[in-house]
């Protein structure tokens, strides 16, 4: 049964076409990454979902609930893209007065969250203004989380998070849905999304492109590798099984790989290779299998 | 809604103790000035100078003859006083929504278990407390001012009347810029809006009784509804000033009720 479901939600704001029919739902357990660029309606939907901004079509259900009661809100957990606290009050008052809002679901969650992400009580009794913007999204995270909620919809969570910080909140997150709890992760960042979530709805432009699973995201995924070697590039390396585009400038070739990489492997095990830059996915890569068909491109 | 109710209070705490100080302060100076000065006899001589029309305004409708009743009741028309009053409500009104939107806060605000409705109505009733206090600092200023001094007291029941008009008055302009807090981003913007209104609106009162041609503008301000004199020295509150002041009231906080709840955060 879906926490939450979205049905045709649509969004205009002036000439902007902000969301365009976004549809998907979350089930209870399951973390769902919200991907896309900047700018893509991430945030926006976010928003329309719990009715800061009203869409001009469409319905949300939260808990098979389409009336957006305030109640309903008891059990849903928000972290805002721009988290924006309270300067002058204490972080521990901060907590407290968020808590006060659920009197029948009390943050039962605090203590493991405080402990986790290491907030002490020197933190604790500090004024938000001085703290610095990692502990500040701490803080938001734990407002979020610390009444236990059966919805999780977070907006960029791990903007500020060193890598250390970030590792706590994957692990902390995975036990969050392992105990039926339901999330939505808004992120541009290919490899959080990667590590932590079942399926992937892909946003581009207001428009979900794809919702896949993780799996199928990998294999369908375009990676980007670039190469340079002693002589010329070999035709058998640009026409190798699993190059989708490629773009070969002298001893230089980019190519752009999709599924099994062992073929392309294989042809480069037998080249004298110079340089061999096989980064990280980007998101744009993403973006590049849905819509690119096979090019060559020699310069 | 308690909740919020308390935060905000906490929130603009210093504010408000200043503004009660500053409104009791000045009415307790106005004590201090009409005890050890002769303030009639000489505003009658600097008005000897001034033009009939001028004259009469100041003696008549400003300072009611010139009693010390007069003057002290001319406290509460002046213009600190009511700057003083309108400041209180204009700021807590913009800053309860544009305000709250501009810091950032509003969002994780109403994604909590809190509804706009319920929002808006706690910051309405919070801030009819706060003018209410301010409205009854004001008060003890001048009751205390008239103690100390022994100066002739006002009755109970004319500084009650007081009390409930410049209120209503105050209360009015909290409303009416609310109405345009739930348009804005930004409190200062909002603020000097309502600043401006109540600053057209106490021009055109003061215009339309100094200037018979433009004495058919008086309805069309606030400040018309209220006086101070009337309360105090004739122990009078005209109905149709507090139904003019109720109305503005409702229809203002209705209409940013109604503006609020359609309004996209942020």
């Amino acid at each position: 049964m879906p926490v939450l479901e979205v049905t045709g939600l649509s969004k205009r704001f002036g000439e902007v076409q902000a969301l365009s029919n976004i549809s998907f739902s979350v089930e209870a357990g399951e973390i769902l990454g919200y991907l896309g660029p900047n700018g893509a309606g991430k945030t926006t939907t976010l928003r329309a979902i719990l009715r800061l901004v009203h869409a001009d079509a469409g319905v949300v259900r939260l808990f098979r609930d389409s009336t957006n009661r305030a109640a309903i809100r008891a059990n849903v957990g928000y972290l805002p893209g721009e988290l924006r606290l309270y300067g002058d009050m204490t972080a521990r008052s901060l907590l407290d007065y968020f808590a006060r809002y659920r009197p029948d679901r009390p943050p039962v969650l605090r203590g493991m969250l405080l402990k986790s992400f290491e907030v002490d009580d020197r933190i604790l009794s500090q004024r938000v203004k001085f703290l610095s913007q990692g502990t500040r999204q701490k803080l938001g995270l734990i407002i979020a989380m610390q009444h236990d909620p059966e919805l999780l919809l977070l907006d960029e969570p791990t903007l500020g998070f060193d890598p250390l910080v970030q590792q706590t909140f994957q692990e902390m997150l995975s036990h969050f849905a392992h105990r039926g709890r339901a999330i939505v992760l808004s992120s541009h960042i290919l490899s959080e999304v990667e590590a932590l979530c079942g399926r992937v709805a892909i946003l581009r432009s207001g428009e979900i492109v794809g919702i896949e699973a993780v799996e199928s995201l990998r294999q369908r995924m375009v990676r980007r590798l670039e190469i340079r070697v002693r002589g010329s590039i070999p035709v058998g390396l640009i026409r190798a099984a699993g190059v989708v585009r490629s773009s070969v400038s002298g001893n230089e070739a980019v190519l752009w790989l999709q599924g099994n990489i062992n073929p392309v492997l294989r042809c480069v095990a037998g080249l004298e290779v110079e340089k061999f830059v096989f980064p990280e996915p980007a998101l744009e890569d993403i973006f590049l299998s849905y819509y690119q068909p096979r090019q060559e491109i020699h310069v | 809604m308690f909740n919020l109710a308390l935060h905000i209070a906490r929130r603009h705490a210093l504010f408000l103790v200043v503004s009660m100080c500053l409104l009791a302060g000045f009415q307790y100076l106005l004590c201090v000035v009409v005890s050890t000065v002769n303030l009639g006899a000489a505003i009658e001589e600097i008005t000897k100078s001034l033009p009939p029309a001028v004259q009469s305004l100041m003696s008549e409708q400003f300072f009611y003859g010139l009693s010390t009743r007069g003057i002290l009741a001319f406290g509460w028309n002046h213009p600190i006083a009511l700057a003083l009053g309108a400041a209180v409500g204009i700021v807590l009104a913009a800053r309860a929504i544009a305000g709250e939107v501009e810091s950032g806060g509003m969002e994780l605000l109403l994604s909590q278990p809190l509804s706009r409705s319920q929002y808006l109505v706690t910051q309405c009733l919070l801030a009819l407390g706060v003018l209410a206090i301010v409205s009854f600092a004001g008060i003890i200023g001048t009751m205390l001012g008239q103690k100390v001094f022994r100066l002739e007291l006002f009755g109970l029941k004319s500084l009650l009347k007081l009390t409930i008009s410049f209120f209503l008055l105050q209360s009015s302009l909290f409303a009416f810029t609310l109405a345009l807090s739930v348009f804005g981003r930004e409190s200062g913007h909002v603020a000097t809006a309502g600043f401006l209104f109540a600053l057209i609106s106490y021009l055109i009162h003061v215009i339309g009784r100094m200037w018979s041609k433009a004495a058919f503008l008086l309805p069309y301000s606030l400040y018309n509804y209220y006086s101070a004199q009337a309360a105090l020295i004739d122990d009078r509150l005209a109905w149709k000033s507090i139904a003019v002041f109720v109305g503005v009231f409702f229809f203002s906080v209705g209409f940013a009720m109604w503006r609020f709840v359609r309004r996209d955060i942020p």
